[in-house]
């Protein structure tokens, strides 16, 4: 570990970061799926109709190997047709497939005058209509979105920022937010009845870290920045914030405070609002921000929290000074197999109650455990569910059930001493739980798929199969019915809408000490049977409705949106509900922060 | 007549194979009800129960009132669970299941089931609890459901037995190990027993991967109708699926119909009040003897399942459990309120999946025959009047079980030759036997002590009767809508059903239908007693049709319920204004003796049945003409003279001329005032 490069303690000097991502995003990114345009799933079908699938690029450590087992697969569980040319998606967006945009000249003149710099060029602008739910995806591909920002602008700093916020509210003009576009909730796109013109406000070009302060080990950064880059450039000098959901190579700053999201790492460093001590956020009203930067407050109810998860409904956040922490000595990962999954649940629940959590704690369920196998580059058949003399002791002296057993991965970060003996103490733990270690492989593979799996959806996409995930917090006891009753709402559902093919996997991803994070995959085969969104929508709706039945929540981190609106008032209550439409009218009387977002806005 | 109901004979395959053994010890995979990743042994739902923290907490607080150590609270506790579980063996399932072939294939003719709709509810089986529901009607009911389960590898259910059963040396503990377990029958108000039963109930549902089986009638039906269901068990059952620790939880109705019911002369005893013979394994040795009789065919319908998740649909919001431990939660008045609703509905399709017999429908005919005095019908007079009343009742929905009308007709006469047989005249008629009773304790008696001559006069009716009672199910809202329309003249269809819905809601015990299906049932009603030309729509007005036949069995079936009704009245009306429940059966027993026996005009002796009378002092109640009232040990009741006064009017007014002895009456009245 090298020594922090200055001894200063503060930087004053902003650092100017060079973004991965540019600003004109398609150039790196895909218009029209997920992740960089370099890196995907594709098919191959040679002369011999021998189906291969594998993952283009370098970026990920799955790239460029076959993956043998994964065609099979697709066509066992989802019914998938390789054989066919996939559905290609339509080429992009051009000017006749939408209005123009309704923005007036005057505006556009009075951005020229405060040097902020615009766009109105249709790919620009339906670039920033969008975050990454199945709908925006799927509208991309194949259809129009029903409106899109009239124009797109980049700011650069605080004070723009307040000037494009006034200029809006002077002449009724919708601002969006628009951080990495990452959000699937709905959030980021444009109302659909809305009237008024419409700018999108990408923050990407305000990713400055403005301050760095290691005597209270925290930065001052600007909002645009993404994970990668805050993460590269404080890893320079040393530092982490040691946030990392699991979009956080295009998720910014902004993004998580608006959405109050949760990294993997949480139990080490915290989620956003454990990471935030100071903020400010841009309103229509004026800038709402504390006057002084201390580690906590107590002073009336703790206005952070109306910014956290304010999804863009009212204001900008510009400026956040988050903490950080020096990078860890020693990074390590784990896994370990359970029986099934109820008992990786119990283990789970032990863990927290003994609060041993390293900085990563997952439980895949078995679906997940197998499909993390299908993935695996070996040819041998035999290997694919487990290696051979591994399979031969877990199945066969243990005598786990292969349609059962789970795999639980961990991620231990900290002083080696301190590494060892959490490891010794969790490791301990699970044999007292029947539970077998299964080495660092297997747990590193399972956090660098969890940034694969999200590339997958569009594989699916090119043959009538969608996906989407949801996620849910739950108290300890009901965690495994939730799962239970989901599963068995969807394949309910499924069957009603006459569904066939379909996977619902779950994983366990955050403790708590009073409860935990459960994740789900949902994916189906739609041919023949209507609008796949519309299939989905219904899905989700009915497993969203168990989810609340079980004791589950609306949502651990993704947000309300507009997707889970409908929950809402139920979750905060009548009160809660009429209290955030007063903040919004107090701080938004224009609603010009159209978002639509929590709660379809009558103002 | 639903032509798409199939049956198959599942015995035949035992008559037909080489060895019944082979087939019993045959390796088994049986199809679990909702599967667990851990399953539960039966010792393991006990301490799952006795660790529960409901039980915990329970005891905790016992122990702390009563300052008794905790220990010895769980004892009991265990005892109680001891007691209530169930068990497993395999082997005591294989040996019964053996020796139940060899008895069904001598005393039974064929055991039917519709097959498809067996393997539909296999095919639905695995990520729910699911809840078998059949009918009740003989202790061989859940015998045979077990049968059938093993059959058709369908993991035998848990099942629910009442303590009768537990008492019997032997038997209990046979039972337990093919999955029996008990629930203690008569009122009881210990809440430590209760919570530990209601907790099992809990367990069995949440982690249990069995089939629960559960008699909703909560008793074996004594008259071969359905009984009013019962709410307690089902409730106990439900209560995770409000609470969401389980995705849905099917229930799948079962209806049963028996050629000829096992228990058919006690029942007939029962129903005229000659008390229970307590079960005693030697009773049952005793009843080895039936291996000499013949029962003809049993029939399993399957019924459609009712999803609890659809069936309450939105009307339920399950996540207001969310915010608290659920424990300490108990059901919602709406929650409840849902309840009777799924309840009803779950009956109302066993009802519908009965399989009428074609022994049915000869005891119609000859219960109206014997009713109006009319001359016994020769074999080929009864098949003239079976085929004209066989399509009739076709044509009302039910589903007939006949091949070969003239086979069936001298099949009925072997198998029920305790009931009906060939005359000197060559006519069908009913077997008479004189009945001496011996000396009775009189302590014993539910209600009034029948005579010898009324007893050997009113046995055989009573018994035929039995085997009426399944079709009324089909004529019951005509017989109410011909009753109406014959007395009153022109009706429209307001004022129709203004008479309807009363006598409906009065007979609501007697002939159960679901309140909720009130109005549709009267549609169809009205639109089958038109099809039917019981009724003719003139205008807008309902007249008498010209169907006379059908009428004279419409009105010859009903008569008996009226009279035992209007006869109820009466005693309640001359009785003071509290009394008990023996008292008020007593009574009308005594006078209806009477007026049977004074043979000026036929009174049916099914009128002293005291399910019936009960039936109607439970109405009452419903309506609050009656106020129950419970002391010690004996039921009693306050009367509203002035609501009596006008229900007794309004009924009346269909009531058929009665012959009473007034001086039973006026005794009545003196007997009161001593
Ligand atoms: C593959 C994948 C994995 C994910 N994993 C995680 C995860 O592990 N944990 C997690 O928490 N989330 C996760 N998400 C969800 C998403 O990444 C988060 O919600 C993230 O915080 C969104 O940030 P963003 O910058 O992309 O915001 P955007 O999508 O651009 O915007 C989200 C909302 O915030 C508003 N907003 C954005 N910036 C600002 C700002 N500066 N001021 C005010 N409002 C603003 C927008 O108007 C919008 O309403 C994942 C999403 C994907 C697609």
């Amino acid at each position: 570990m090298p020594p922090p490069p200055s001894q200063n303690s503060k930087i004053k000097e902003p650092i100017f970061v060079k973004s991965v991502i540019p600003k004109s995003r398609q150039q790196l990114l895909k218009w029209n799926g997920w992740g960089y345009t370099d890196s995907q799933f594709v098919v191959k079908v040679d002369e011999h109709k021998n189906i291969q699938v594998y993952f283009t690029g370098k970026r990920y450590p799955i790239g460029e190997v076959t993956l043998p087992h994964l065609a099979q697969w697709a066509i066992d569980k989802l019914d998938l047709d390789l054989t066919q040319p996939p559905k290609r998606s339509q080429p992009p967006p051009t000017e006749s497939q939408y209005p123009e945009s309704k923005i007036p000249e005057s505006i556009l003149l009075k951005l020229k005058n405060f040097s902020i710099s615009y766009s109105i060029d249709i790919v620009d602008r339906v670039v920033r209509a969008h975050g990454q739910t199945l709908h925006d995806i799927y509208t991309l591909r194949n259809s129009v979105f029903e409106r899109i920002p009239d124009v797109v602008v980049w700011p650069t700093g605080h004070d723009e920022v307040v000037k494009l916020v006034t200029l809006c509210n002077d002449n009724n003009i919708v601002l969006i937010p628009y951080g990495g576009g990452t959000a699937v909730s709905g959030a980021v796109e444009c109302p659909t009845s809305e009237q008024r013109p419409i700018i999108s406000l990408d923050t990407s070009q305000m990713n400055k870290i403005l301050w760095l302060d290691r005597d209270n080990l925290v930065a001052c950064c600007e909002s645009g920045i993404v994970g990668q880059d805050l993460e590269r450039e404080l890893g320079r000098m040393g530092f982490t914030t040691g946030h990392e959901p699991d979009s956080y190579e295009f998720s910014s700053l902004g993004g998580w405070v608006a959405t109050r999201a949760s990294g993997m790492k949480k139990n080490t460093y915290g989620n956003i609002e454990d990471l935030v001590v100071h903020v400010k956020m841009v309103t229509a009203n004026g800038v709402l921000e504390k006057g002084c930067q201390v580690p906590r407050l107590s002073c009336g109810p703790d206005f952070n929290h109306v910014i956290l998860g304010s999804e863009g409904s009212l204001g900008v956040v510009t400026e956040v000074v988050i903490k950080i922490r020096p990078l860890p000595q020693c990074r390590k990962y784990g896994s370990v197999v359970f029986p099934n999954f109820e008992t990786g649940v119990k283990y789970m629940r032990e863990v927290a109650k003994r609060r041993l959590q390293p900085a990563s704690i997952r439980l895949m369920d078995n679906d997940q455990f197998k499909f993390g196998m299908i993935l695996k580059p070996e040819e041998s058949y035999f290997g694919i569910i487990l290696d051979g003399i591994k399979k031969f002791y877990i199945t066969k002296i243990k005598g786990f059930d292969v349609d059962q057993m789970c795999v639980m991965t961990l991620l231990f970060e900290g002083d080696e001493t301190d590494v060892k003996l959490s490891e010794k103490k969790l490791y301990e733990l699970a044999k007292q739980f029947g539970a077998i270690p299964a080495g660092e492989t297997n747990g590193e593979r399972g956090y660098m798929l969890t940034f694969v799996i999200a590339y997958i959806r569009d594989l699916g996409l090119q043959y009538d199969v969608v996906a989407e995930s949801f996620e849910t917090s739950v108290p300890w006891d009901r965690a495994v019915t939730l799962v239970k009753n989901v599963k068995q709402v969807v394949a309910q559902e499924c069957q009603r809408l006459g569904i066939t093919h379909y996977i619902i996997n779950s994983r366990v991803t955050q403790t708590y000490d009073a409860g935990c994070v459960i994740y789900f995959y949902l994916g189906f085969n739609h041919r023949d049977l209507g609008d796949p969104v519309d299939l989905h929508n219904r899905l989700e709706t009915k497993a969203r409705d168990e989810i609340l039945a079980s004791g589950g929540s609306i949502s651990h981190h993704h947000g309300v949106g507009k997707l889970r609106r409908k929950w809402y008032p139920k979750t905060v209550s009548n009160v809660g509900l009429s209290l955030y439409l007063s903040i919004k009218r107090e701080l938004d009387p224009k609603n010009i922060f159209a978002t639509n977002n929590l709660v379809q806005s009558k103002l | 007549m639903d032509v798409s109901r199939k049956y198959e004979n599942f015995l035949e395959f035992r008559r037909q194979e080489k060895s019944n053994f082979l087939w019993i010890s045959r390796t088994l995979r049986p199809k679990v009800a909702n599967v667990q990743e851990a399953p539960c042994s039966p010792s393991l739902h006990k301490d799952e129960v006795l660790q529960s923290p409901k039980i915990q907490e329970l005891l905790d607080k016992l122990s702390s009132v009563q300052n008794v150590p905790k220990g010895h609270l769980e004892k009991q506790v265990k005892e109680i669970l001891d007691e209530i579980g169930y068990n497993k063996s395999l082997k005591v399932i294989r040996w019964l299941g053996l020796v139940l072939t060899k008895i069904c294939l001598r005393v039974s003719s064929g055991i039917y089931i519709n097959v498809n709709k067996v393997q539909q509810v296999r095919s639905k089986m695995g990520n729910c609890p699911v809840i078998f529901v059949p009918s009740h009607r003989s202790y061989a009911d859940f015998i045979l459901m077990s049968y059938m389960c093993f059959t058709y590898e369908i993991v035998i259910p848990a099942i629910a037995a009442g303590m009768d059963f537990h008492g019997m040396w032997g038997m209990g503990t046979m039972l337990r190990d093919t999955g029996a377990f008990f629930m203690r029958r008569s009122y009881n108000d210990d809440s430590v027993y209760w919570t530990v039963f209601k907790q099992y109930i809990y367990q069995l549902v949440t982690r249990g991967d069995l089939p629960i089986e559960f008699f909703i009638e909560g008793t074996r039906s004594r008259s071969n109708k359905s009984l009013a269901p019962k709410f307690g068990l089902i409730s106990m059952i439900l209560k995770p699926y409000f609470f969401a620790q389980v995705p849905d939880i099917l229930f799948v109705p079962i209806s049963i119909s028996y050629d000829r019911v096992l228990e058919e002369n006690l029942f007939a005893y029962e129903l005229l009040g000659v008390p229970k013979p307590k079960e005693t394994t030697s009773g049952f040795f005793k009843s080895l003897k039936i291996l000499k009789e013949r029962f003809g065919s049993i029939f399993f319908h399957i019924g459609e399942p009712i999803s609890s998740k659809e069936f309450f649909g939105d009307s339920i919001d399950r996540s207001i459990h969310a915010t608290a431990s659920l424990h300490k939660q108990d059901l919602t008045d709406q929650e409840k309120s849902v309840i009777p609703p799924l309840a009803f509905e779950i009956l109302h399709r066993q009802q519908q999946g009965f399989v009428i017999t074609i022994f049915n429908l000869v005891a119609l005919v000859l219960n109206n025959t014997y009713t109006n005095k009319k001359k016994l019908p020769t074999i080929l007079e009864l098949k003239q009047q079976l085929l004209w009343l066989r399509s009739i009742i076709e044509s009302l929905g039910a589903y007939i079980h006949c091949d070969d009308l003239e086979k069936e007709i001298r099949e009925c006469l072997v198998v029920h030759r305790n009931i009906i047989h060939f005359n000197s005249n060559n006519e069908v008629s009913l077997v008479e036997t004189q009945i001496h009773q011996g000396k009775v304790n009189i302590q014993k008696l539910k209600a009034h002590q029948l005579s010898d001559q009324t007893m050997t006069y009113s046995v055989p009716f009573v018994a035929l009767q039995i085997y009426v009672n399944p079709t009324l199910f089909y004529l019951f809202d005509l017989a109410v809508l011909f009753t109406v329309i014959q007395k009153e003249g022109a009706l429209n269809k307001e004022d129709l059903w203004v008479r309807y819905h009363f006598l409906r809601s009065l007979y609501a015990m007697e002939f159960v239908f679901p309140p909720q299906k009130e109005h549709i049932t009267y549609e169809s009603a009205l639109e089958n007693a038109i099809a039917v030309n019981a009724l003719i729509l003139a205008g807008d007005t309902y007249i008498v049709g010209r169907n006379v036949e059908l009428q004279e069995i419409l009105h010859s079936s009903f008569k008996p319920f009226l009279l035992s009704y209007s006869t109820v009245f009466l005693v309640l009306q001359h009785l003071p204004l509290a009394c008990e429940q023996k008292t008020i059966l007593a009574n009308v027993q005594r006078i209806l003796e009477d007026a049977i026996n004074n043979k000026e005009s036929f009174v049916h002796p099914y009128t002293l049945n005291l399910d019936t009378l009960s039936n109607c002092i439970n109405s009452l109640c419903a309506m609050s003409v009656l106020k129950k009232a419970r002391r010690e040990n004996a039921v009693s009741f306050e009367i509203n003279k002035t609501e009596l006064d006008d229900v007794k009017t309004r009924l009346d007014l269909y009531i058929p001329t009665l012959c009473i002895n007034e001086d039973l009456l006026v005794n009545l009245q003196l007997q009161n005032k001593l």
